[in-house]
């Protein structure tokens, strides 16, 4: 009992201390601005699912960037300033552990970036509905939450062992290279991989759903593709989809409007003449187009086939896709707090900054990286550390949740849970682990 | 009596950047406090004296010799924690605070229960005179009210130990005043008491014991009594006296004692007459030990 008081006694100071300074301010007029003025500065396509695209994925995306950004820095600032200032010293003398002062600041970052994020969610989303009662957006944009059912296909990871064992076999694999060097390349390339599709040729997919469909609600069938050069060219072919029952008749849809690269049609259940609840299909695709005008389409199986269906309300939706940002922020409260408590305030926002810079490149330099350079000892610690770095990363940031939210697609359960079991149990755990050790180590005062 | 407080061959070296040791902040110290006593330790600006008392709060790390408080304990240790009632040299309060949000803050901090929490801070607010001003940010607050509350925060435990470092600095006469009885007040009531000071006449006021440090060493220690009593001298003082009488007894002095006899006429002290002047009935208006400090005694 003691413990929680006390911990509630710094999570109180906390909140006052952000609550009572001139930056906060600063901040709400930020945010403000971007939830309210960005929508109507910023110019979209001229549809309303252009402006629902821009409020989604730009106000709430600028106002999350702003959040982490606020967040790593008044974590930075909470003990580093309080230890440069000398006034953790009146805190230190009184009977707290490291632990207790810890999880008080933290606990009082989350709760405000709940806050924030609630505000801002919450003003976006009446902003959306609003919007919604304007003709023209009725009809355009639906705020849509559904199930992603990817095709059955082995696991990138398993993908790429199998090619490894094929080319060991062939003894063909890469020279000076490590066996997770090379399955590393090799899970990147299976994750990107394409199909390509030529006028006359057809490909299927078997898709497992992951609840019975009844015979009264719809499936939507959604195809993103490529074309040689990304030219938009008029391209034509014939879904089939069929039940996974044997002999199931074909249902055919002819598709022959690809100038988006993106088709997605709706398909009642009803269609398969089936006396029980659908529980997976089967997609024909084959390209129709003229084999000596036509450009074969280039399919990243992957991702780019899906079948969607009913996944819940688009409220539900936007409220996973808040928990799911809350807890990156739970995150970056936590990493910014252990460099407070390693740091002063100028060297732990600067490196904090720094970090995050490293994650968001990250990705990108240790792409680009080739073999040879991954072999010179000049360039392989700062590949190590971006590597690192954008592994952590990958972690935390495994699902976007903005990009699910627009394309009306359900953030899986499974994906929320991993988030917060990741950024707001594990690694906070590993870098409050690390904070307390060094503030129990560290000098907490100055000399006369 | 019980040794509160056992320092032994104590040493820090402050380092720079690289490891260096720059200064020798304090050199082989020993001291002993005992339970109940109001001790003293005075030197000049860089002497060691606060860094001795960080060390022994745990803020610093000994680079040499050993702390040893309510006897056996290490200054880190929680329990020491719990015990200890510490005012800094400035007082370090967070700005935004209100004196009552500050006191309420630190008896979280030692897990007090917000029943007693409210009781005890509406008792030292009451205590040191700031009643009046508890809603108003401490940033607000000149220097002197800053560290009313600071003294507050230090005895909102109930401590069995109180270290103050320059507990009057910022003060005015009648403050120090205040203090000081404050600090007699709870060595009758069997608080431990260690100050630091510059103004000698403070510590001579109230401390037992003291210890004067210099360039990080000891210089002396004892009773503040023994230290400062002139062994060949001797004084009286007899009020009512006549110019005549006064004389005959001198000679008769000279006589018997063969030496020149020394006379004059005792002054007040100018803290006395200042506040005389200022505050006559001083004796009233000084510090009423909060209740929750009084149970204790």
């Amino acid at each position: 009992m003691k413990t929680i008081r006390k911990i509630f006694g710094i999570f109180l100071l906390a909140l006052r201390a952000s609550l009572r300074t001139k930056t906060v301010f600063a901040l709400l007029l930020l945010m403000v601005t971007s939830v309210f003025l960005l929508p109507a500065v910023v110019k979209g396509d001229g549809t309303p699912q252009g402006d629902c695209h821009i409020l989604v994925l730009y106000t709430l995306g600028f106002s999350f960037a702003l959040l982490c950004l606020s967040t790593l820095w008044a974590a930075c600032a909470l003990f580093a300033a309080e230890i440069d200032n000398q006034l953790i010293q009146l805190s230190a003398v009184k009977p707290v552990c490291a632990f207790e002062f810890w999880l008080g600041r933290w606990f009082a970052l989350l709760l405000l970036n709940a806050i924030a994020l609630f505000a801002v969610y919450s003003a976006v989303y009446l902003q959306l509905r609003w919007k919604q009662r304007q003709p023209g957006w009725r009809e355009s944009v639906q705020l849509v939450n559904r199930s992603v059912v990817h095709p059955l296909l082995p696991t990138p990871q398993e993908e790429a062992q199998e090619a490894y064992e094929l080319l060991a076999k062939q003894k063909e694999l890469p020279q000076g290279l490590s066996k997770a060097q090379i399955l590393r390349v090799l899970t990147t390339k299976a994750q990107e991989r394409y199909t390509i599709v030529n006028p006359g040729e057809s490909i299927s997919w078997r898709f497992q759903l992951p609840r019975p469909i009844a015979t009264n609600e719809l499936i939507t069938i959604r195809l993103r593709f490529d074309t040689e050069y990304s030219t938009r060219t008029q391209v034509t072919g014939v879904c089939r989809i069929a039940s996974d029952v044997l002999d199931a008749p074909m249902v055919e849809v002819p598709l022959d409007d690809f100038s988006l690269q993106e088709i997605e049609f709706d398909l009642s259940c009803q269609a398969f003449h089936l006396k029980h609840d659908l529980s997976g299909i089967n997609l024909f695709f084959t390209h129709t187009g003229n084999p000596a005008k036509a450009s074969a389409l280039m399919l990243r199986f992957r991702k780019d086939v899906v079948v969607l269906t009913q996944g819940g309300s688009f409220e539900a939706n936007l409220l996973r896709s808040a928990l799911v940002h809350w807890s990156v922020l739970a995150l970056l409260a936590a990493f910014g707090l252990t460099l407070s408590a390693c740091f002063s305030l100028p060297v732990a926002v600067f490196s904090s900054t720094i970090l995050l810079l490293l994650v968001m490149i990250g990705t990108s330099v240790t792409e680009v990286v080739s073999v040879e350079e991954e072999k010179e000892w000049l360039k392989k610690p700062g590949i190590l550390v971006s590597r690192g770095v954008s592994a952590i990363a990958h972690h935390a940031l495994r699902i976007d949740p903005l990009e699910s939210v627009i394309n009306g697609e359900r953030i899986e359960d499974q994906a929320v849970g991993e988030a917060l079991a990741w950024n707001v149990l594990l690694s906070p755990a590993c870098f409050a682990f690390l904070g307390i050790l060094i503030l129990r180590r560290r000098e907490l005062a100055s000399g006369d | 009596m019980n040794h509160l407080i056992q320092i032994k061959n104590l040493g820090k070296t402050f380092k720079d950047f690289w490891y260096r040791p720059v200064i020798e902040a304090v050199k082989d110290l020993n001291l002993t406090i005992q339970q109940g006593e109001v001790f003293g330790l005075l030197g000049p600006n860089g002497s060691g004296k606060s860094t001795t008392l960080k060390m022994l709060l745990g803020l610093l790390r000994p680079t040499r010799g050993t702390i040893e408080l309510f006897e056996g304990l290490r200054p880190e240790d929680v329990a020491v924690k719990a015990r200890l009632g510490y005012l800094p040299e400035v007082s370090h309060l967070h700005e935004f605070l209100t004196p009552r949000e500050t006191l309420m803050y630190y008896a979280a901090l030692f897990g007090l229960p917000q029943v007693d929490a409210k009781r005890r801070t509406k008792e030292l607010l009451q205590m040191v005179g700031l009643e009046s001003v508890a809603d108003r940010a401490v940033g607000r607050f000149s220097k002197g009210m800053a560290r009313r509350v600071g003294l507050a925060q230090a005895l909102i435990n109930a401590p069995e130990l109180l270290i103050l470092d320059e507990p009057t600095s910022g003060l005015d006469p009648i403050g120090c005043r205040e203090v000081k009885d404050l600090v007699r007040l709870l060595a009758k009531s069997g608080v431990t008491v260690l100050m630091t000071s510059h103004l000698l006449a403070d510590v001579e006021d109230v401390c037992d014991r003291v210890a004067i440090m210099n360039k990080g060493e000891r210089c002396a220690y004892g009773s503040t009594r023994d230290l400062l009593r002139n062994p060949d001298m001797v004084r009286f003082s007899v009020s009512g006296l006549t110019a005549e009488v006064a004389a005959e007894i001198r000679l008769q002095l000279e006589q018997r004692a063969a030496r020149p006899v020394q006379q004059d006429f005792p002054e007040m002290s100018l803290e006395a007459y200042f506040l005389k002047v200022v505050s006559p009935d001083a004796n009233n208006t000084a510090f009423k030990v909060a209740p929750f400090l009084e149970k204790k005694q």
